[in-house]
């Protein structure tokens, strides 16, 4: 009887919140203040990528905690995150909210095509300006139906592109002697189709720099069983292996590998080398595997917004989190340290139009190298430079990112050479 | 000489749901004209979980099929929705009912192979299936691939110049299905084919003895829901403006979400979805900020009305003060004295 009574009761205040939340009061014009939206996966299994955002925002609040000064006047400065679930449709609906209930000045998003590109979508149709990163330029701006000639209206990205990685790899596998016969894992998602496409991937550049690919075809992710991939590898005498793998599947693949005794001399993977943990999960069969680098703590660059450099900032990060820096993280604070720089040079909250115009006139000094629109491959695209570098064991943590190769981009310092696997 | 017995199926409760009934949709219809742009999205897309769960609730509740393969109606009328207006120049609109139909078609096929199954293996069978159109469509290039696809702004503006045109035109094609889909299930309860369906849901050798064609029968109520499912899929994917075979064919958006909202309100019940819906939305709203947090609340919720209350919470009220606002069952009433 009482049992009744208290789920009655709690069923009613359910539902009386529900309804509350439906017949939500209109919008009310209210205090001037700055809204930004951040969209990130933080958690599923795209959650490494926004492992610091609780870190960097913190500081970006710090940062900001005093408003920003626009026009003469004192505008507070608000920050709204919502969570992606690593999900692409609960990155649209949060998007939309984020959009027409908390009615944003400006929307961030990052890391990877399935979080920046619904988040984009919504905010092209929506009319609301839109900063994102962490996501190759090609699988955001073709997998989105871009054209060339003319481009998006309100939204901008700023990372590294696929002519950026090939020449990084091509760089790095020019230190190591070997038969320049390449194995390629391209998977069936936004980026292996990006990474393995006929005309604007890996294959024509690869073609022309006198390597012979060997692409046994899209495999879907989470695949349990890479023997076809390794024995055609074995079957063309494949030195060298690349691609753009989750990190489960390298893990797969590798110990797949090694079991099968398949043995290059380089592997140079893209997204699943990023974090250290994935490393870690390979014991010691992770040294001298190769990656793309975007961002480390030696790169020579220092936030416009707080003045840390790249070393103070990932410091502060394993200070407050005894966990080793990730590359995301200089990311995140960029697109922070743009959304600041944007506003200010707006007219402030409530004038997206002025918002629009300020980020495509964006030339920010950041702590991941120089952004401005422009000057790249496509109208909203600005590129951030690319090294690359090898997983080393034996240093401060269980493995470090060491960079071996800065030809594409000569002011970030090298580390070390490059070395054969085995 | 008449019996002295009379079936009937109407009860006060009931004429009282058709009042309320009519008073929450025309409250429902002045809300464009008061309230905001994101109040007016999250009805729609309340309408839209509202209807997909009314579409199972037939299949599982009714007609005794348990199916975990829901999804890949949702996913087939999005995508039919991406080709119509993409490839095929039909306005997003209009493509809805298209995209239901084409769902319809392919559930026929797929009803055949399905239906060999029986209890838990017809529900790993659906889902099964759902996973071989998800695979598929990864390979279909000129739909996007394993990469997706976006609805080209354009498009989206042909529905209305403004924004708050376009909003409006979906908000009412969402509550039509959402009212649609409820009116469907009531009306088709309370005909024939109803008392066929509970007659086998409750026992099915004694219906199959008596007359009743199993196999059509569920055959129908398959094929329905597919044409109900698809088209809110099309509704989901235009809102959406973004289509990749992962996000169409989710298991956990689009059938598990689902089986929640049915399984809290109250399965074989009209009034169960609706119930489910606003405690899902309630629940999502206070806690979808927190991340793991929120996942674990959802199953915990889930496990202690299964434990505590198996009929759902709609269920628990129902039977305490005897009401049934959805009037499907027949009572015998005896001669007056």
């Amino acid at each position: 009887m009482r049992e009744i009574t208290r789920r009655g009761a709690l069923k009613g205040s359910a539902a009386g919140l529900a309804a509350a939340g439906v017949i939500g009061a209109p919008a009310i014009a209210q205090a001037r203040r700055i809204k930004i939206g951040y969209v990130s996966p933080q958690t599923g299994p795209l959650a490494p990528f926004a492992e610091a955002d609780n870190f960097v925002i913190a500081g970006v609040r710090e940062a900001t905690k005093a408003g920003l000064s626009i026009g003469g006047r004192n505008q507070p400065f608000e920050i709204l995150v919502k969570d992606s679930q690593s999900n692409p449709n609960r990155a649209a609906e949060v998007a939309s909210d984020l959009i027409l209930k908390d009615e944003v000045d400006l929307m961030l998003v990052a890391s990877t095509p399935e979080t920046t590109n619904p988040v984009c979508d919504q905010c092209e149709v929506n009319e609301v300006p839109c900063v994102s990163s962490v996501a190759p330029w090609q699988p955001w701006f073709f997998a989105r139906g871009g054209k060339p000639d003319t481009g998006f209206k309100y939204t901008y990205h700023f990372f590294w592109g696929l002519e950026d990685v090939i020449a990084v790899y091509t760089n790095m596998w020019g230190q190591v002697p070997t038969n320049k016969s390449v194995g390629g894992l391209f998977p069936n998602d936004g980026d292996g189709n990006a990474w393995g496409d006929k005309e604007r991937g890996f294959p024509p550049v690869l073609g022309k720099l006198g390597y012979k690919l060997t692409d046994p075809g899209r495999f879907q992710n989470l695949n349990d069983n890479f023997s076809a991939q390794i024995s055609a590898f074995k079957a063309a005498n494949v030195e060298v292996v690349t691609g753009v793998v989750i990190p489960p599947d390298l893990t797969t693949f590798w110990n797949q590998a090694q079991q099968q005794g398949f043995k290059p001399k380089a592997v140079s993977i893209g997204k699943a080398l990023l974090f250290p943990v994935v490393l870690e999960g390979l014991g010691n069969a992770g040294h001298n595997l190769s990656t793309e680098v975007w961002w480390t703590p030696h790169h020579p660059f220092k936030s416009s917004l707080t003045g840390a450099r790249a070393q103070q900032l990932a410091d502060g990060y394993t200070q407050a989190s005894k966990k080793q820096w990730t590359q995301p993280i200089g990311f995140v604070h960029a697109l922070f340290e743009v959304a600041v720089d944007v506003m200010k040079r707006s007219k402030g909250a409530g004038e997206r139009a002025s918002v629009l115009d300020a980020a495509a006139k964006t030339r920010l000094d950041t702590i991941v190298g120089p952004i401005a629109w422009g000057a790249g491959p496509v109208k909203n695209v600005a590129k951030t430079p690319l090294v690359g570098g090898q997983w080393r064991r034996g240093g401060t943590f269980k493995y470090d990112l060491v960079i071996t190769d800065n030809q594409t981009a000569p002011n970030i310092p090298i580390a070390g050479k490059m070395e054969a696997i085995g | 000489m008449a019996s002295p017995h009379t079936v009937h199926a109407g009860t006060r409760a009931g004429r009282l749901g058709a009042l309320l009934g009519a008073a929450t949709l025309l409250g429902l219809l002045s809300v464009p004209f008061w309230a905001g742009r994101a109040d007016m999205r999250l009805i729609v897309e309340m309408a839209c979980f509202l209807a997909l769960a009314q579409m199972w609730n037939l299949m599982a509740g009714y007609a005794g099929l348990v199916s975990i393969g829901q999804q890949a109606y949702v996913g087939i009328g999005g995508y039919a929705l991406f080709a119509l207006a993409m490839h095929g120049g039909v306005p997003p609109l209009l493509a809805l009912p298209l995209a239901g139909l084409i769902a319809a078609l392919v559930a026929v096929p797929t009803a055949f192979v399905v239906f060999r199954l029986r209890g838990a293996y017809f529900a790993i069978g659906t889902w099964v299936v759902a996973e071989v159109f998800r695979l598929s469509l990864a390979q279909v290039t000129a739909l996007g691939g394993g990469t997706g696809q976006s609805l080209p702004a354009a498009i989206v503006r042909a529905i209305a110049a403004s924004a708050e045109g376009r909003d409006r035109l979906i908000y009412f094609t969402g509550i039509a299905l959402a009212v649609g889909a409820t009116a469907l299930v009531f009306l088709l309860l309370r005909s024939r084919h109803g008392l066929a369906l509970t007659a086998l849901r409750d026992a099915e050798g004694a219906a199959e003895s008596l007359g009743v064609d199993s196999f059509r029968t569920r055959l129908w109520v398959y094929i329905v829901a597919a044409l109900g499912t698809g088209m809110i899929g099309a509704l989901i994917f235009l809102q959406k403006l973004r289509i990749s075979p992962d996000a169409a064919f989710s298991v956990g958006d689009w059938t598990a979400n689902v089986i929640f909202i049915v399984v809290i309100g109250g399965i074989g019940r009209i009034e169960g979805p609706i119930v489910g819906t606003l405690v899902f939305f309630a629940l999502r709203a206070l806690l979808a900020d927190y991340g793991t947090w929120y996942m674990i609340v959802l199953g915990a919720v889930a496990v202690v009305v299964m434990l505590k209350a198996p009929q759902g919470l709609w269920g628990l009220v129902a039977d305490r003060f005897d009401l049934d606002f959805f009037p499907v069952r027949r009572l015998v009433r005896g001669p007056t004295p």
